[in-house]
């Protein structure tokens, strides 16, 4: 194992706190979809006013965790590099735990059940499933997490930007105009100060909606434009969902050098890579309205061709050097090397169905189906969760690092192959034309349903064994 | 110099009076502004003990939000009592405790408060284009609207204004703007 010295130490305890929190949200979770699944199966019945709500915290709970242990990651490995303020990480952790209560309330309480996206005017026109309050309590929910997350990201700009001659010597783009190798940031710093970039936008827009949603919620007669509100949620939240993985992809550059003893370097291209994310992780976001017929052509054409450039960067970058790095290394598969090598593969392989429902031909047909929850699943769940999991096991690795024992190897494999089922069977009835959010299914969709339920549960008993591993080990390491 | 500065300032807003009953622009986004500043400048180079820090930035905050509410302009243009406070407060209440307090403020809550500045004139933007109703009862509904679109401006101004420096900054000139707030 390569060994190497930085000149600052991360936060480690209140990171190791945040990815067991993590972890048993992400399960809970996972059990939330497993009864989804379920219902739509026939399985057993959930009221279908029950059945949003749950979606809706299924939704709001997993883009949330998400975010939570991507930040926590990329807190963790920002923090070799500079002198991050330890406090900031805790008030981030107590906005992030105030909005989640403000969340859950919202929607097991006040029974709000409009997803996660909170489209306008959906949360104001419930038809009586739900009051205004609770819908306000949402967004206010959300408004707490987006203030902690800039918070998080003021900080370690602000300190990126002290130690590397500013922000655009930070992402990279200094290198990357010059060539210069003196210039160039570690990869952690380059991935972390683009992240900033575009999420803080992200959050601003996403602030802006909400607090517009919030006054129209309370005051009707403030009327917000549906079309523009869509856009600003949407770019908020392609954006966001999307930074989880960027975010968490950090403890692939930071971790796998340490199995196979080659640092992951930051090249020209690899700058580049990052200048052409930040552009596109932005621009791509019309492909989430390529159903609006009022949107301008140019913005639906934009959303198509830049939804094939976006997957460019990905897979010529992180994918490719990664499969340079791993062969002939001697990596050893143990929980840690396994799960994040996965996570890139799962994130990689749920970039093409996203990319051919970026198309409007096939986006006219497959928007409402199970196709989209099948492409994200796929860089979620074996993307951004995986690489979480791989990097909490790390953190409470021991002595045995590039070993795997038995029970860990049937946990990765019941984690990935339940997870791949899961994810194909989504995409297999999403070409089936089945619709997704629907609470209620015809018997002829519910075979595709029962072995999609079948294949979350495997997935399900994956998980809960890694983080039972990792709850363990943690709870060893505290009483040394 | 800078008291000079400070008064020309205070005098150019004093100038600007004979407009504001006609143009909110005038009177929320010149007149404000031109005062908050003159105030900013008396206290750019003057220092204040640790422990008033925080009760002259909360000052400034008060005073600042005091006067983003529709009712505080109406009753400016309404009363001479409200005129007086207007001249007295822009400079004295938000101004010179914002620059007072500001130099010893750290990074990360200056940030949060600019970030939270451009938010809340984008907030105030949204209000001013999409009120039902006449929000200022002095000012006309035409006029609201171009205010709240000149919030919008500011609000995208102070992003660009504020973010360019962070992009471009050299870590000497940082480190020369953290000795001078004390902090490093």
């Amino acid at each position: 194992m390569m060994e190497q010295t930085y000149p600052y130490k991360p936060q480690a305890g209140a990171v190791k706190l945040t990815m067991l929190l993590g972890g048993v949200v992400f399960l809970l979770m996972m059990v939330f979809g497993l009864a989804l699944r379920a219902t739509q199966g026939g399985l057993f019945e959930i009221d279908p006013a029950i059945f949003y709500q749950i979606m809706t915290a299924h939704g709001a709970g997993m883009v949330g965790s998400a975010a939570l242990t991507g930040a926590a990651i990329m807190w963790y490995f920002v923090g070799r590099y500079v002198n991050l303020n330890a406090a900031i990480y805790w008030v981030f952790l107590g906005l992030f735990l105030i909005g989640v209560a403000l969340i859950l309330g919202s929607i097991f309480y006040g029974e709000f059940g409009g997803g996660w996206t909170f489209l306008f005017p959906l949360p104001a026109i419930s038809g009586g499933a739900w009051d205004v309050e609770a819908a306000v309590a949402f967004c206010f929910g959300y408004l707490f997490i987006g203030v902690g997350f800039l918070l998080i990201y003021l900080d370690m700009g602000y300190r990126i930007a002290i130690n590397y001659d500013g922000f655009l010597g930070g992402l990279g783009w200094r290198f990357a105009w010059s060539g210069n190798q003196e210039l160039a940031p570690p990869p952690t710093i380059i991935a972390a100060a683009s992240v900033i970039v575009f999420n803080s936008i992200g959050i601003v827009f996403g602030a802006m909606v909400l607090v517009a949603s919030i006054i129209n919620l309370l005051f009707p007669s403030f009327v917000v434009d549906p079309l523009m509100a869509k856009n600003a949620i949407y770019f908020f939240g392609h954006v966001f969902i999307n930074a989880t993985i960027y975010m968490a992809v950090v403890a692939v550059y930071e971790i796998i050098p340490e199995y196979t003893g080659k640092p992951w370097k930051t090249t020209r291209v690899f700058a580049l890579a990052w200048v052409a994310i930040v552009i596109f992780v932005q621009a791509v976001y019309f492909h989430h309205l390529l159903q609006d017929a009022v949107m301008p052509d140019w913005a639906l054409a934009l959303g198509q061709i830049v939804s094939y450039a976006s997957g460019i960067p990905l897979m010529a970058v992180t994918t490719f050097s990664l499969c340079v790095y791993v062969k002939g290394s001697g990596l050893k598969w143990d929980l840690t090397s396994s799960l994040l090598v996965l996570g890139v593969a799962g994130w990689t392989l749920g970039s093409i169905p996203a990319t051919i429902d970026g198309m409007v031909a096939v986006n006219r047909l497959m928007h409402n189906t199970q196709w989209v929850p099948g492409h994200f699943h796929t860089y979620l769940l074996l993307g951004e969760v995986a690489m979480a999991f791989g990097f909490s096991a790390w953190l409470v690795r021991g002595k045995e690092q590039g070993i795997r024992s038995g029970l860990e190897r049937f946990a990765f494999l019941s984690y990935a192959l339940g997870g791949a089922g899961f994810v194909l069977v989504f995409l297999w009835s999403g070409a089936s034309s089945i619709p997704r959010r629907w609470a209620i299914h015809l018997e002829s969709w519910q075979f595709q349903d029962r072995i999609g339920t079948f294949f979350a549960a495997v997935a399900i008993l994956g998980s809960l064994l890694i983080v039972s591993r990792y709850t363990l080990r943690l709870m060893r390491k505290g009483e040394e | 110099m800078t008291i000079v500065l400070a008064a020309g300032l205070f005098a150019l807003a004093a100038i600007t009076q004979i407009w504001v009953a006609a143009d909110p622009v005038i009177h929320v986004l010149v007149q404000f502004p031109l005062l908050g500043l003159s105030g900013y400048l008396l206290g750019r180079d003057r220092f204040i003990p640790g422990h008033w820090v925080g009760p002259a930035l909360t000052l400034a905050i008060f005073f600042f939000l005091f006067w983003m509410l529709p009712r505080s302009v109406d009753e400016a243009l309404a009363n001479w009592q409200m005129h007086v406070v207007k001249f007295i407060t822009l400079p004295l209440g938000t101004g010179l405790p914002l620059a007072l307090s500001w130099k010893y403020l750290p990074p990360v809550l200056k940030g949060f408060l600019k970030a939270q500045c451009i938010t809340m004139f984008g907030v105030l933007g949204f209000l001013y284009t999409h009120a039902p109703v006449r929000i200022c009862n002095s000012y006309l509904v035409d006029d609201q609207i171009r205010l709240g679109y000149g919030f919008f401006y500011v609000a995208c101004g102070l992003s660009i204004f504020w973010t360019i420096p962070v992009f471009t900054g050299r870590q000497t000139q940082v480190r020369r703007a953290l000795q001078g707030t004390h902090l490093s």
